[in-house]
């Protein structure tokens, strides 16, 4: 009885073990996770509109209906990536995404200068050189200093009714990702 | 000796089958530790965060999803009614009170994966709040219902299990301040004959 009972102890610490191993390993084997879907789209450093449904047998995007969205992975491991929008939309907002899809960095219209889409994602390095000599198409761009070398950013902008939906596209459509020279 | 095998195998089976079996279970149903909860609303403002805790980050992996920045927004969900059974499709709701500061918020059903439900028919498929009609002191009230109802109607369609789901713009109500007005509307059951 007492060698059953022992078993069983090492079958639960056991069932433990390999618990936290698996949670913990899950987001490093995943071919599900956001990089997966957004490489889906096409190729990086262009931004492509975010669909609903994904690649069969995985879920559909939890995307609120009234808004839509463009996405963009990028690289910074040579060059910075500066990611500018043309337009007005009634809301707008982009987060900046580890590979991982962890959420590092997010602004909305009211948080950027003048109501502008122009931002530049570096890595710490290259934050020195642009604060030494910073590129003309880069005057009055947002800096964030990111330490990651592959990520993607999400734009997403409210459609409120049929009527914005032209607007919203024209916004969406002048979004570029282009690593800054 | 064979039955020091068996124990064996017994601890060894209960190791593997019974860890993953919870693992599993825990990613695809858990949701993740530090929720907030006002009222019969539910959020998660660290989804999505390098601050937020392995099971969240387990299951973001295998949802693909890439969730709202603080900045951007926060989604509250409501999977109950007032009386705390789970919201159903064929039943009507009412969505009463006052919402939380924000810029602006929407409001749509969604089935158990989060994927907003389309009623179709040309029927909107969410609210928002710059659209709905309130009463003189501001509050609204939002008819949810798979039948046609005057005043804000939120059309659904279909069987089984629904989710309202808040989603507020532009708010400092994750942000965990304190200073904020946590005001969230409730979720009546009015009837439940389709």
């Amino acid at each position: 009885m007492g060698k059953l009972a022992r078993a069983l102890l090492f079958g639960l610490v056991g069932a433990g073990l390999v618990h936290i191993a698996v949670v913990l390993l899950v987001p490093y084997y995943s071919d599900r996770n956001a990089w997966s879907r957004i490489s889906a789209y096409g190729n990086a450093w262009q931004f492509h509109p975010v669909a609903r449904e994904g690649a069969p047998g995985t879920r559909p995007l939890a995307l609120d209906p009234l808004f839509q969205a463009a996405a963009c992975r990028f690289d910074i491991t040579d060059l910075p990536a500066h990611i500018t929008g043309v337009g007005t939309t009634p809301y707008w907002s982009i987060s900046i995404y580890t590979r991982q899809g962890e959420n590092i960095y997010s602004i909305n219209d009211r948080t950027a200068i003048a109501d502008q889409l122009d931002l530049v994602v570096a890595t710490p390095l290259q934050m020195i050189e642009l604060n030494k000599t910073k590129p003309a198409a880069a005057e009055n761009s947002v800096l964030i200093e990111a330490e990651i070398e592959e990520g993607f950013v999400v734009v997403r902008s409210f459609v409120p009714d049929d009527s914005w939906k032209l607007q919203v596209d024209s916004f969406l459509k002048s979004t570029s990702c282009t690593p800054l020279l | 000796m064979l039955r020091n095998v068996f124990l064996a195998l017994i601890a060894l089976i209960i190791a593997f089958g019974g860890g993953t079996l919870s693992a599993w279970y825990a990613v695809s149903r858990f949701d993740g530790f530090g929720a907030l909860s006002i009222g019969q609303w539910t959020a998660h403002p660290e989804a999505g965060t390098p601050y937020s805790d392995p099971y969240a980050k387990a299951r973001a992996a295998r949802e693909g999803a890439f969730p709202l920045g603080s900045t951007e927004g926060l989604a509250f969900y409501a999977y109950n009614d007032d009386r705390g059974e789970a919201l159903d499709r064929q039943c009507s709701y009412k969505v009463e009170g006052n919402s939380p500061n924000s810029r602006f918020w929407t409001l749509y059903a969604a089935d158990r994966s989060l994927t907003a439900l389309s009623p179709g028919m040309e029927r909107l498929p969410a609210m928002h709040s710059r659209q709905i009609l309130r009463k003189e002191d501001g509050a609204f009230i939002v008819n949810v219902s798979p039948k046609a109802r005057p005043g804000n109607w939120l059309a659904t369609t279909g069987n089984g299990r629904m989710v309202l789901v808040m989603t507020l713009y532009d708010t400092p109500v994750g942000s965990n301040s304190g200073l904020v007005d946590m005001t969230f509307p409730t979720v009546t059951r009015i009837s439940c004959d389709g």
